[in-house]
């Protein structure tokens, strides 16, 4: 199923998003720029400061990892020069996780955080991009499996999940909109080439040139396209923001 | 009346004073020296290629069942490895897979009973390693504050390093039981006793920054292997009588811990001085970027981008076992493999050192 996003649906927030994608589903919010402590404070540079919430109980040094993760990389993406001595604050709230997830069965490199890290930072983008933050780039990030077998699995439902007998190693990509390589992060057991392969694959899903006007049908085993999606998205939210120009 | 100054005053400042006024440029020079006869260098006397040469000494904590100091530059961590007994009957859901039925057939020790042993540890928390700053470890580090972000991400980075890697097997932190067989019918053969788990072995994995000079992970994790190898866990059985689990304090009788290869961390931080935005000045051709091993602190806080490559060298060909890279789009794929290669080389550094015990 095609990833679902909407937009601009907090409105005490500058910016927010809910994102849903193969039974994750995260709110996002962006506050900014905004009045920063004084301890926080960057002369230079707009400081960033996100904070995962996880879908039950109190965030836990897993999520404090995610967070340093993804606060790394809008650091990146976020202009920060352009807004010396503020705050952007980014809060991300999981609402729901497919079954595998949630349940206490599932082996352990599917609980593990590096599942979520991609929806996380699909969410972030999409609330930033409501919010108008001046970005330098976009990014789109996907994960991609690789089993004993030696097949690869991109971005997997679970019922992929169920029928994959043993999954050999997990890698989760961000690529920016000139397609380099902003986050990796892999776990498991590969060899550089299998690593090489997995990247090419999710450089193809995350950014690959589509052309005009792209509303593929996600047919069986075609993996669709995320920067197909943010721009159909963008082009929804620039749409309803010049409503009042057309309008009759 | 004031003298006058004979010499004019310099404009020259010292070095310390050029790296603390305006720290990216200072690195810059030396990485891209003026003539052609110097070697670019950095600040701390090395190349770009260069790591720090590694110290170890282990079973210094006399408390701990396995302890081990490591020295990295000015970055020093000392871990300790306690070990507790887990009841199995104070366990409320045990785990769903039954370790009984794995027990008895050993020849599963495929990638599934890998699978299955990740899982164990992890959903029975066998494995609980904690990362602690202590104070004056470094100027930014300020003491009596909640555990940093830093010493988090560290904590939940270890931890999961801990269990992909399955570094630690379910079954050597397992204590069983074999019921005596009844003998009550010499005629019927009995079904073989089934091995019973009682108890398990938690290991608390404590490790403290005596001191932090950038590129804490490497050390922390190599703490932590080190301290596994040199961990030996007493001799402990299941006494029917006393309903409860007993152990030996005979030395003779204690095992080491049965390790899963050895992993290796090697961090590489890249300098970019432009920011590594890609914004390439009009008479430039390409930016650049210098990929640095082993980063100390200066160099950290220059440098956004920051790649941590996992390794396994120890069966016929080397397997990466983790990618860690954020920050930044620098390092694309080719630069990856270059990067894996240098990994790999410092792979037999740590592993020499492992190997051979107290430096």
């Amino acid at each position: 199923m095609a990833p679902q996003a909407l937009l601009s649906h907090l409105h005490r927030a500058d910016g927010s998003a809910t994102y849903s994608e193969k039974g994750y589903t995260i709110i996002g919010s962006v506050n900014g720029p905004v009045e920063v402590q004084r301890r926080d404070e960057l002369p230079e540079e707009a400081a960033i400061d996100v904070n995962v919430r996880p879908a039950a109980g109190i965030g836990s040094p897993n999520e404090r990892h995610l967070e340093t993760l993804i606060q790394a990389t809008l650091r990146h993406v976020i202009l920060v020069q352009n807004f010396p001595r503020t705050l952007i604050q980014v809060t991300l709230q999981v609402r729901s996780l497919p079954e595998e997830q949630s349940t206490g069965n599932g082996s352990a490199i599917l609980k593990s955080s590096l599942m979520l890290l991609p929806h996380l930072l699909n969410t972030a983008l999409l609330a930033l991009l409501s919010a108008s933050i001046p970005l330098s780039t976009t990014l789109t990030s996907t994960v991609v499996m690789i089993l004993s077998s030696g097949k690869l699995l991109c971005s997997p439902s679970s019922a992929d999940l169920v029928r994959a007998q043993s999954i050999q190693s997990v890698h989760v990509f961000a690529f920016s909109a000139q397609k380099s390589l902003l986050l990796a992060e892999s776990q498991g057991e590969f060899d550089i080439d299998e690593w090489d392969e997995a990247c090419e694959l999710a450089e193809d899903i995350c950014c690959k040139e589509t052309g005009v006007a792209v509303d593929e049908m996600d047919v069986d085993g075609k993996p669709e396209n995320l920067e197909g999606f943010l721009r159909d998205v963008v082009r929804e939210k620039v749409e309803k923001e010049q409503m009042w120009k057309t309008a009759p | 009346m004031a003298t006058k100054p004979t010499v004019a005053p310099s404009l020259l400042f010292p070095r310390d004073i050029f790296a603390a006024l305006s720290p990216s440029p200072f690195l810059l020079a030396h990485l891209s020296p003026q003539t052609q006869d110097t070697p670019p260098i950095r600040p701390n006397g090395r190349t770009a290629a260069e790591f720090r040469k590694p110290t170890i000494n282990t079973s210094s904590l006399t408390h701990c069942s396995g302890s081990a100091v490591v020295r990295l530059g000015d970055t020093a961590v000392v871990c300790g490895v306690r070990a507790e007994i887990l009841l199995a009957s104070d366990i409320p859901n045990p785990p769903a897979s039954n370790p009984t039925i794995r027990s008895s057939n050993p020849s599963n020790t495929t990638t599934n009973g890998d699978e299955d042993d990740a899982t164990e540890v992890s959903s029975l928390s066998l494995l609980v390693p904690n990362i602690e700053l202590a104070t004056g470890s470094a100027p930014t580090h300020l003491p009596g504050s909640p555990p940093s972000a830093l010493a988090q991400s560290l904590t939940s980075r270890i931890r999961s390093l801990l269990l992909s890697t399955c570094l630690v097997r379910a079954h050597s932190l397992r204590i069983t039981y074999c019921p005596p067989p009844v003998t009550s019918d010499p005629e019927i053969p009995d079904a073989p006793p089934e091995e019973e788990v009682k108890a398990y072995w938690t290991l608390y994995i404590d490790t403290m920054f005596i001191s932090l000079d950038g590129n804490a992970f490497d050390a922390a994790w190599a703490a932590v292997v080190a301290a596994l190898r040199d961990t030996r866990l007493p001799k402990a059985w299941w006494d029917e009588d006393l309903e409860r689990i007993l152990c030996s304090d005979v030395v003779g009788e204690s095992r080491n811990l049965e390790l899963n290869g050895l992993p290796v961390a090697a961090t590489f931080a890249v300098f970019a001085p432009n920011g590594g935005l890609g914004i390439v000045q009009d008479d430039e051709e390409e930016e650049k970027a210098w990929v640095l091993s082993d980063p100390d602190a200066f160099e950290e806080g220059l440098c956004l981008e920051a790649v941590t490559v996992t390794v396994d060298c120890t069966g016929r060909n080397s397997r990466i076992r983790r990618i860690e890279k954020n920050g930044g789009g620098l390092i694309g794929r080719e630069l990856m493999k270059s990067v894996a290669r240098r990994a790999e080389e410092r792979w037999k550094e740590w592993s020499a050192i492992l190997e051979k015990g107290n430096t």
